[in-house]
């Protein structure tokens, strides 16, 4: 099992009342809701997360990309991968991921990722994802084009990574006559590829193709994600070979303190406001994001989206996220990510208004009482 | 009620096209709308009283086919003139409602002798400064209703949406807006050159607006009768975007 801590950069001053006088964290909601320099001091905060991250060591850290929104105000993770490349020494950076389509053209991502790996030493894992369905309404970019120009932008890139240049790129989205980028990655063939997904059958289908890895998208259901890994382990057997466990990553919050009760007063009005302001409006699919079948389907699964969540027990139940004493985190990671099959943790350490110093102690409880046992138990 | 309400399935240019025909009497084509109405509503059976009404079903809405192949507006219009080339329609009245009434228009800047005169209802195809349109693309049907219709409440409002993810129109619906999506997500519902020909369409035209449409503002009929040669613009009081339901009477008496 590895562990990594992910990190959504979140706004953590939007008014009292939002919920209720906002139709939406996302695309249109107000950027004069913004204070310059609170936001500085936070991605300051949040950089040192990160980094105390590798000092207690932590298998990796992720960061990824969003615009136009109070969830996560990192429109550019390669800003901030670039910056932990050099403040940090051993942890893997995940940057989960570069939205292929934004990248005009996408031979960008391969030098922006190439220039991460090379200065972190080969520590980068690329994630190319196609977007979140806010960033089509943020860049007003045709989402019934997503699946197309991501496909094309990935093959590109790997051609960036595993061709040598100049070559010419001539595809129904780009044409271009001298691809030929410098620099390229340490790693080789390629840095890891990650690409997550919300269990449409078309992801799933490519991922195992392929033999990337696979991250489910957050804050669904246990049971979602059982589904989907299911279809996953699936879908490799029918290309001939069983899944690797570190193939499957389950991104969740997490939160350790000395006892339940004390996690729980510590954290749940952090976590609510996570619920009921950051995910407000999100929109999943965009038309034509994904084929019709798929989008109905996840319009029937966000029965078992955290935003359904009304009280402590209902998040609890539905495994949306684990808080406790080490004791109790242990368990019950011990038992989901068993069931689960999963090799990749990715937990969410700070959520919402949770606060620097909680933020730094429940990380550090992490890895001092909860981390050591389960890798041990992994090894096993 | 007109009874002969008929559903076939043409091969247009390679493309499965879904057409509805009813009424009696000479042709006149409608072009729906993204909302995909290919299936007989009240204002057809309105235009069937005086016409053999053929309405298709644009690629990609209902079960047409062939979306892969259409990426713009102009796509949409060279596929309406292999679809008059199929049927055998030449110099016919075109009426078309929103997204329709946008690819009536640029059917008749392309070919003008297929189109008599138009009927624009509701007109998408401009960018009218000042006056922006709504946003079309949401998930919740409530403020759909709002969006569209000046009674959100009314029969007709609600019997046009779906009422939940578990509805059976669902998927239909899922279709149509992408393929609405697919010409109309940026530049947004208009086409940025359109306005450079509208002096080329000098059929008659009439153009019905609601006077509280709140999709697509009354201001942007008001341009599209200032500068098409040969228009006139019809408002109706008390009706937002939804004219074919909500002054089903009213609109069809002022195109037929």
């Amino acid at each position: 099992m590895k562990f990594f801590a992910f990190h959504l950069m979140p706004w953590d001053r939007l008014p009292a009342d939002f919920a209720e006088r906002y139709d939406s964290a996302w695309t249109t909601v107000p950027n004069s809701l913004y204070d310059s320099q609170h936001g500085g001091q936070l991605y300051n905060d949040y950089l040192d997360q990160l980094v105390l991250a590798d000092k207690l060591g932590f298998d990796g850290v992720c960061v990824n990309e969003h615009h136009q929104n109070a969830y996560g105000t990192m429109p550019s993770p390669n800003l901030m991968a670039s910056i932990l490349a050099r403040q940090t020494n051993n942890v893997k950076i995940a940057v989960v991921g570069n939205a292929l389509p934004l990248y005009n053209p996408p031979t960008r991502v391969a030098e922006e990722f190439a220039m991460i790996d090379c200065i972190s030493g080969g520590r980068l894992i690329a994630g190319l994802v196609v977007g979140g369905g806010p960033e089509y309404y943020s860049f007003s970019l045709n989402p019934t084009h997503a699946r197309s120009m991501y496909r094309e932008a990935f093959d590109l890139v790997l051609r960036c990574w595993t061709e040598t240049g100049p070559f010419e790129h001539y595809g129904q989205h780009w044409k271009l006559r001298y691809v030929n980028p410098w620099p390229r990655p340490i790693q080789q063939p390629h840095p890891p590829i990650w690409i997550p997904g919300a269990g449409s059958k078309e992801t799933i289908q490519f991922v195992a193709q392929r033999r990337f890895a696979y991250m489910g998208i957050p804050y669904f259901h246990l049971d979602f994600f059982q589904r989907n890994f299911d279809l996953f382990r699936d879908a490799c057997e029918k290309n001939g070979y069983t899944a690797d466990p570190e193939q499957l990553g389950w991104l969740l919050p997490i939160y350790v303190a000395e006892s339940d009760e004390q996690a729980w007063a510590e954290y749940e009005e952090h976590l609510w406001y996570f619920v009921r302001n950051l995910l407000k409006g999100l929109v999943i699919f965009p038309p034509g994001y994904t084929s019709v079948r798929s989008i109905a389907g996840i319009q029937r699964g966000l029965q078992q989206f955290m935003t359904s969540c009304q009280t402590r027990d209902d998040i609890e139940r539905g495994g949306y996220a684990i808080v406790g004493s080490p004791d109790t985190v242990r368990e019950k990671l011990k038992t989901y990510s068993q069931r689960l099959g999963v090799g990749n943790l990715l937990g969410l350490f700070q959520i919402g208004t949770l606060p620097h110093e909680l933020a730094c102690k429940n990380m550090t409880l992490f890895a001092e009482q909860v981390m050591p046992k389960l890798r041990a138990e992994s090894q096993r | 009620m007109t009874p002969n309400v008929q559903h076939r399935f043409l091969h247009v240019g390679g493309k499965k096209t879904q057409l509805m025909t009813l009424g009696a009497g000479p042709p006149l084509v409608y072009l729906h709308s993204a909302g995909g109405e290919t299936e007989a509503i009240p204002f057809h059976h309105k235009l069937a009283e005086h016409y053999t009404v053929y309405a298709p079903a644009h690629p990609g809405f209902a079960l047409s086919e062939g979306l892969n192949d259409i990426l713009d507006i102009h796509d949409l219009a060279w596929h309406c003139v292999d679809l008059f080339a199929a049927l055998e329609l030449e110099n016919v009245p075109v009426v078309g409602y929103s997204l329709g009434a946008w690819l009536a228009v640029e059917l008749a800047i392309l070919r003008p002798q297929l189109v008599s005169r138009l009927g624009l209802i509701s007109a998408a195809g401009l960018h009218v400064e000042g006056a922006p349109m709504g946003e079309l693309f949401i998930d919740d049907f409530d403020k759909l209703r709002e969006l569209i219709f000046f009674d959100p409440n009314s029969a007709a409002a609600l019997e046009t949406t779906p009422s939940s993810p578990d509805d059976s129109r669902m998927l239909m619906w899922l279709r149509a807006r992408e393929a609405t999506a697919r010409v109309g997500w940026n530049p947004y519902l208009h086409d940025p050159k359109l306005p450079r020909h509208l002096h080329r369409v000098t059929q008659p035209t009439t153009l019905v607006w609601g006077r509280h449409d709140k999709m697509i503002p009354l201001a942007h009929g008001e341009y599209y009768a200032e500068h098409l040669p040969c228009a006139t613009l019809q408002i109706l009081e008390a009706c937002g975007h939804g004219v074919p339901w909500e002054k089903c009477e009213e609109a069809a008496a002022l195109l037929v």
